[in-house]
């Protein structure tokens, strides 16, 4: 779907946009599997730096990312605003912890550019690109990249 | 290919295969039969031969429709009873099911399959000429079937998991014929290079995991209808939300609590599978193996009902043909050797499974060699893997359980059969992954008993959940040896430092210490009991006080402690070293050889968990087997015990674990082949220690002295919606009178069966004593001896003795004691026991009651006493542990003789195991009692003579 060729028959992807610290983020929404707002984690001792704790979703055992420590952008708060966005890898569920949700957008995949090598503090990798809407710019999370287990561990 | 409707195939797989299962077993059952031929067996043979060339007809499989006819050929022959089948006949029709089996496993290639070595042999028998055909026929014949056993892999299409694993038959041609080579070119091999097909073949066909399973429909039933409840209730209970009616919420929680766990139970059930899936296969691995070794055996398989969960059914199946085959190869002797030995030629293995204390026990016993602990030791010695001053303080069992360390290869010569490299630490390794225990007792000459413990079932397993730093953790009650707590007061004292480790003194051993908050990195805490909350901890060794407001520590603390200061204010309590939050939880978790004690901070409840695994961005953590969720929803993480040794860099005091571990356990030996005793210590007064056998005492309550009340001149409280008659030590001995304390310890006894209450203060303890007990110095009424234990003089205390004193109206119905003197004869006892105490008190009961006595110091002695008064002596008493004749080799002797071998025998153990009693019990001892339990003791002695006169 990312491959369009701009042509008359836009191809629309719906975004789900949410702030990490202040950098405004956005998802395909079909890659969400909810969004919760449970916050009674269970730490784990010894875990990477950039996992919250874990998480009984359901009987699920769900790992909870803090993204802005993943991104680099310092720890997130668990406030009243924050969230976890429940995301499927494969043979397990992972929840990626939020500052605050914002909206759902329809983002024309054309108009989808290349991300830069660093934007607002974030290394690039972890997007997949950037979308400009009026008045914001969004960086589109490269969600397999986040959960991504980094070789040299934390 | 002409197949064309997959799932009429499918269904020709699935059937054929099942039926094969069944043939395997029935042909072994017709072979057993010989010529009184059960003509159902045969007939169902019969039926399934023809049913598979029926559908392989229909399906155009020429070449498995031929194999089948002229298998039905021969059937049919034996079942008009013109042929008897004899082993050869039943060799060549077992090859016959075997290649039917692995062409239907590979069915697109089947029709290209060479079956002519299957088929001259089969014809052959079916043209009459079946003397020649089989003559030729069973040294090649033999071979083939070795191929066919190494297959750990085949696991005889069990019945109920014979569902194929891939539904859609994906054109498997490429690979041509992967079963067909080591069938085909066998009878040409000369046997070692059979033997060298063999372990290949062992390898190729992997297993075919089942990834479905057949479910009984009656119980998929079930759960339709408790998914059904389960959605009703749902309703009502989103309908009492919305009404907020919360007395029905209540019928409604209760309801749908109801149905969860009778989903989950029916949801377990599912997974549960016989043993006999894992069990069917073996009569063949018997019979063709003791076939190639010229053996004789006979397999009896007990238990095939017996259920356990899938997984563990799965794993299962190859440490238990190795334990077979190495039955078969190492345990039974050749016929001849067994003859010389005075053993039938025909050898005897029997698998037996059953439930015992939920688990599941799997029995594996052959009446063969046994294993010689002695050469184990030495070859263990010879490979380095222990030292010979280790081999010579371990026990009998010690040694034959070498058998399982790694790099230990018992065969003496690697035979194709069992010695293959992979040696019984393999077996272990993998019961171990399935949280079972092996445990092997043989003895030479006699045979051997491999035992094999497993759980129902590994989705649940019971956990002991502890805290430390504010979370919850489980650890498996596998791992758990004992819950240790160090009260405040003796910390300093038992918890010493070897260098930077920690160990904590029990029971005469070190026993290293972990804190599981270091382990893990977080913060130290303690629960203070008091405020019930957490605390930091901020001691650097375990030893060192808690709390700080000592003035020697007041200055250097106070710099650092700023921020602490407001919290040191609220703490009331002056010197923590004293005060029970100091107090140490230990858990003492064992894990392989090694064995250690991990600080928490507070003991919860044992539960039943679930495991569930954690995500993959936490595998790096090795300090946790999965995670559980609680009762209340939040998650609990699971500790590896091993791993947090290791994490620690736990390592044993000296040497490898290995020595350590047999060095406790030879500790451990030394001090059994003593008599051990259990004792409850305690106090009558603050200085006289008094200890009276554990194994006595039913209960101990901590009281108030205010409810003892005194009625008609004698003590009693309420206990138990009755009255508690109630004595002290010194009421009939004359010690030092009870301490004038208001908290008082009652240690309820049952004598007569009726309760009674001894009062004592504290501190009490239980320990096990080894030394001997004085049955002189300090006797006196009440007291039955002395002993000195930790430095201190501990009175025995004879309850039975005060209370018969005190109550003897008690007595006055037991008259059942004193012996009949009606007869004229006064029966004779022989107590062998080699402690003098005991011996003593014994004796004591025994002429108390009328009997006469006649006692010998050991085992040996007392046999030469026996034969001596052979004409006296109606019973014996004897210990177990005793020195040069214990009691299992007193009672055998005595059995062997057939001038004694009615005598009653009656054991007396300090500890009785139930190991031990089920030995003693074979061979031949009739009963089992306690030392010092006079009243049981002397019933049972007098049922017996009563029996004999």
């Amino acid at each position: 779907m990312n491959e369009s060729k701009g042509t008359t028959n836009k191809s629309l992807v719906e975004l789900a946009t949410f702030f990490v610290g202040d950098a405004l983020c956005g998802m395909d929404i079909l890659k969400i599997q909810e969004i919760n707002k449970l916050m009674d984690m269970t730490k784990v001792p010894q875990a990477p730096s950039y996992v919250t704790g874990i998480l009984n979703l359901r009987g699920q055992i769900v790992t909870i990312i803090d993204l802005g420590k993943k991104l680099g952008l310092g720890s997130t708060d668990t406030t009243l605003s924050s969230r976890n966005i429940i995301v499927s890898s494969p043979g397990e569920h992972v929840g990626l912890l939020v500052t605050r949700f914002s909206d759902v957008i329809s983002a024309d995949t054309a108009k989808i550019e290349r991300a830069p090598a660093n934007m607002g503090g974030i290394q690039g990798e972890f997007f997949s690109g950037v979308y400009k809407t009026d008045d914001k710019l969004i960086g589109i999370l490269d969600v397999n990249k986040v959960l991504r287990i980094e070789e040299q561990g934390h | 290919m002409q197949i064309e409707d997959d799932e009429i195939l499918q269904g020709f797989i699935e059937e054929s295969l099942e039926h094969l299962a069944d043939i395997e077993t029935d042909l072994l059952a017709i072979e057993k039969a010989g010529a009184d031929i059960d003509e159902n067996l045969v007939n169902k043979v019969f039926r399934a031969a023809h049913s598979i060339k029926g559908g392989a007809g229909f399906m155009g499989l020429t070449v498995i429709q031929e194999l089948s006819h002229a298998m039905e050929n021969i059937l049919g022959m034996i079942r008009s009873r013109k042929l008897v089948p004899n082993p050869e006949i039943v060799n060549v029709l077992l090859q016959g099911s075997d290649k039917l089996e692995a062409m239907i496993n590979n069915i697109q290639s089947s029709n290209d399959e060479d079956i002519t070595e299957h088929l001259i042999p089969l014809n052959a028998i079916a043209e009459g000429n079946a003397v020649q055909a089989a003559a030729p026929k069973p040294k090649p014949a033999l071979k083939p079937t070795v191929e066919v056993v190494p297959e750990p892999v085949v696991p005889a299409p069990v019945v109920s998991e014979a569902v194929a694993p891939e539904p859609v038959p994906e054109p498997v041609t490429p690979v041509p014929e992967p079963i067909a080579p080591p069938v085909s070119p066998a009878p040409k091999l000369t046997p070692p290079a059979a033997a060298s097909q063999l372990t290949s073949t062992a390898t190729t066909p992997k297993v075919k995991a089942d990834t479905s399973l057949r479910v009984h429909v009656s119980l998929l039933d079930s759960l339709m209808t408790l998914a059904g409840e389960l959605v009703l209730s749902r309703n009502q209970l989103l309908q009492t939300i919305g009404s907020n009616d919360l007395r029905n919420a209540e019928a409604v929680g209760q309801r749908i609590d109801l149905i969860t766990s009778e989903l989950q139970e029916a949801i377990m059930l599912t997974r549960m599978q016989p043993i006999g899936n894992v069990f069917s296969k073996f009569p063949r691995v018997v019979r063709d193996l003791s076939k190639q070794l010229n053996k004789t055996i006979e397999l009896t398989i007990v238990g095939n009902d017996v259920e356990l969960d899938k997984t563990i059914i799965e794993s299962i199946n190859d440490p238990l043909t190795h334990l077979i085959r190495n039955s078969v190869d190492h345990g039974i002797e050749m016929p001849a050797d067994r003859k010389l030995m005075g053993k039938t030629e025909k050898g005897i293995i029997i698998l037996k499974a059953y439930h015992e204390a939920g688990q599941v026990v799997i029995q594996i016993r052959d009446d063969g060699k046994g294993l010689d602990g002695e050469a184990l030791a030495a070859s263990a010695i010879s490979k380095g893997l222990i030292t010979a001053e280790q081999a010579l303080i371990m026990s009998d069992k010690e040694k034959v359980n070498l058998i399982f360390l790694p790099g230990f290869s018992m065969a003496k010569k690697v035979t194709d059969v069992s010695g293959r490299g992979v040696g019984m630490d393999v077996v272990k390794t993998n019961l171990d992954k399935l949280g079972g225990q092996v445990e092997i007792v043989s003895e030479v000459g006699n045979g051997t008993i491999i035992s094999i413990k497993l759980p129902l079932t590994l989705a649940i397993i019971p956990c002991q959940i502890i805290t430390t730093s504010g979370e919850r953790y489980a650890i498996p009650q596998v791992n758990l040896e004992e819950l240790l707590r160090i009260p405040a007061n003796q910390v300093k004292k038992r918890v010493e430092r070897v260098g930077t480790a920690e160990v904590v003194r029990l029971r005469g051993n070190l026993l290293p210490l972990i804190r599981l908050a270091d382990v893990i990195e977080t913060e130290r805490t303690y629960w203070d009991q008091e405020e019930a909350g957490r605390k930091e901890d901020r001691r650097g060794s375990i030893a060192d006080r808690r709390g700080k407001t000592s003035p020697v520590f007041h200055t250097n603390r106070d710099d650092k402690g700023e921020k602490n200061k407001s919290a040191t204010d609220e703490r009331s309590v002056t010197d923590r070293r004293f005060a029970a939050s100091s107090a140490l939880n230990i858990v003492v978790v064992s894990t392989g050889s090694m064995k250690y004690g991990l600080i928490v901070d507070r003991l919860q409840d044992s539960e039943e968990i679930v495991i569930k695994p954690l995500g993959r961005h936490l595998q790096q953590c090795k300090g946790y087997a999965g995670a559980t969720i609680m009762g209340d929803g939040r998650i609990a993480l699971i500790l590896d015990v091993s791993n947090l040794a290791r994490m620690a860099r736990l390592t044993s005091i000296d040497g490898t674990d290995r020595a350590n571990e047999v060095a406790l356990a030879a500790a451990e030996l030394m001090r059994a082949q003593k008599d051990k005793q259990a004792l409850l210590i305690f106090r009558n007064s603050e200085h006289e220690q008094f200890g009276v056998p554990l194994n006595q005492v039913e209960r101990i309550e901590k009281i108030k002295r205010s409810e003892i009340e005194d009625m008609g001149g004698r003590r009693v409280m309420q206990y138990r919606s009755g009255s508690l008659a109630l004595i002290t030590v010194n009421d009939i001995a004359s010690v030092h009178p009870l301490a004038d304390h208001d908290d008082l310890l009652v240690i309820v006894f049952n004598i007569c069966s009726k309760p009674i209450g001894l009062l004592a203060i504290g501190p009490i303890d239980a320990i096990e004593i080894t030394s001997e007990i004085d049955g002189v110095t300090l006797k006196q009424p009440g007291i039955m001896g002395s002993i000195i234990i930790d430095a201190h003089t501990t009175m025995l205390v004879d309850v039975f003795e005060i209370v018969q004193a005190l109550y003897p109206e008690w007595f006055a119905d037991k008259l059942v004691f004193e012996v009949d003197k009606t007869s004229g004869v006064i029966p004779t006892i022989l107590i062998a026991e080699d402690s003098n105490f005991f011996r003593n008190q014994v004796k004591s009961y025994m002429t108390e009651s009328g009997y006469k006595v006649i006692e010998g110091a050991d085992g040996a002695i007392a046999w030469d006493l026996l034969q001596k008064h052979a004409d006296e002596i109606s019973m014996v008493v004897t210990d177990i542990e005793m020195p040069n004749m214990n009691g299992f080799e007193l009672t055998e002797t005595i059995r062997k003789d057939s001038k004694y071998n009615k005598i009653p025998i009656i054991a007396l153990t300090t500890l009785a195991a139930d190991e031990d009693i089920a030995k003693g019990r074979a061979v031949g001892i009739d009963e089992y009692h306690i030392k010092l339990d006079k009243e049981k003791l002397m019933t049972c002695v007098h049922d017996y003579i009563k029996r004999l006169f």
